[in-house]
């Protein structure tokens, strides 16, 4: 199991005391950890009881650093997908490509909120902008009434307009490219994909996120994941994370195809196995 | 509530507490988790730049010869949040590392573990779907 605590000298301080205060100064992150990082769920667990913050004119406040983890498999809960013919011949051609954010292309919707690293989330009256740490990227979700661009083409982070319902906020992205995966397991969508996300603060210290998957093309009908993202430890700030860098599994040839899930498709998995091809 | 994945559950148990230091391009896609290797050398050089570090290392065997290794290790932002720096492993100093041979077969590895200066120094975790540190 891992050490947290033992750290090269001079580091042991700091990174002990990083644990001790994310422990201490949050105690519900312990407790609930179970759900808190990698789990996919179904439904929102029960909140931690904390007040929701809320802006000047009553509404739920998304805003903070939030500590974003990976969720490898986001499929779990719902597997197995109500796949197309077509769907299920892209699903098992996932063994026989690369993933694309090896590649350094830009994650995509919903991928970048299933992969790892912190985002921040500033709320305005008529937009909410998200700051994600990896691959440096950045959403702005205005909830002013506009409808989808007509002229823009194809993107990897597609075309995104949001509102609220309630204290929910409801983004609505069309207009994507068949270029990305939808997490690191391997499940994927076509250029025909359309996804509902659902953001909602149920607590100070947890936001409850849900993605629907609408994809005519892939799946018969429309599938949900969901998950928490906890608050981020006080202090947290984004940084950065660069993909092309120094990318020498990239440079060097070390890239493999398949899924990035650890699952490989080559029986060493710790995640759940890809369901039997047909 | 439904939780599913008993895997998933432990290793979330087993690393709520610590920041992520979790890989991007995670493990599988690079790395044989069939093939685990130990090596102890001296550090040659410290590459601190994204999206993940990189330690060279020579390696000297019985016989005294000396063979170059690359080993991936966490982000930089994740290494951050750990307390390390580009200074914590100095160059010259000696360095063990447990880790998983790449699938290309050179001499490149994944590091999971790093013994150094006595201590077990925790740079990564199971989130890129690599094998725990036990």
């Amino acid at each position: 199991m891992r050490n947290a605590s033992l750290v090269v000298a001079g580091s042991v301080t700091m990174a002990a005391a990083l644990t001790v205060s994310l422990l201490a100064l949050s105690p519900a992150f312990a407790q609930r950890a179970v759900y808190e990082r990698n789990v996919v769920l179904t439904e929102p667990p029960e909140p931690d009881g904390t007040p929701v913050p809320r802006t000047a004119d009553g509404r739920a406040d998304l805003s903070g650093v939030w500590n974003k983890a990976i969720h490898q498999n986001t499929a779990l809960p719902v597997e197995p997908l109500p796949f197309t013919p077509e769907g299920l011949k892209a699903f098992n051609d996932v063994a026989i490509i690369v993933d694309p954010t090896a590649r350094c292309i830009l994650p995509g919707v919903p991928r970048v909120n299933n992969s790892p690293y912190p985002m921040q989330i500033m709320q305005m009256p008529d937009r909410v902008v998200f700051v994600y740490e990896y691959m440096h990227n950045f959403r702005v979700i205005y909830t002013d009434g506009r409808g989808h661009r007509e002229s823009w083409e194809p993107s990897l982070m597609g075309d995104s307009i949001g509102r609220w319902d309630g204290d929910t906020l409801v983004i609505d992205t069309v207009n994507l490219t068949d270029r990305t995966r939808l997490d690191d397991h391997g499940n994927v969508h076509s250029d025909a994909l359309h996804v509902i996300e659902r953001w909602r603060r149920i607590s100070a210290n947890e936001l409850w996120y849900e993605a629907t998957i609408d994809d005519p093309k892939y799946y018969t009908e429309p599938w949900t994941t969901g998950y928490v993202i906890p608050l981020a430890p006080a202090g947290w700030e984004i940084m950065e994370y660069a993909c092309t860098d120094n990318n020498k599994d990239m440079y060097d040839g070390h890239l493999q195809p398949g899924s990035l899930s650890g699952s490989g498709r080559d029986g060493t998995a710790l995640a759940t196995p890809p369901i039997p091809r047909e | 509530m439904r939780v599913t994945g008993i895997c998933s559950i432990v290793v979330s148990l087993a690393f709520a507490a610590a920041p992520s230091a979790s890989a991007h391009h995670s493990f599988a896609a690079q790395f044989d988790s069939t093939k685990p290797i130990t090596l102890e050398g001296t550090v040659t050089k410290v590459e601190w730049r994204n999206p993940h570090i990189w330690v060279y290392l020579d390696v000297t065997d019985d016989d005294g010869v000396v063979t170059s290794w690359e080993c991936e290790g966490g982000a930089p932002n994740a290494l951050t949040r750990l307390g390390w720096g580009s200074q914590t492993l100095r160059l010259g100093s000696t360095l063990e590392i447990q880790g998983y041979l790449a699938r290309n077969g050179t001499n490149t590895c994944n590091a999971r573990t790093w013994i150094y200066e006595g201590r077990t120094v925790f740079a990564g975790e199971a989130s890129d779907g690599g094998p725990v540190p036990e």
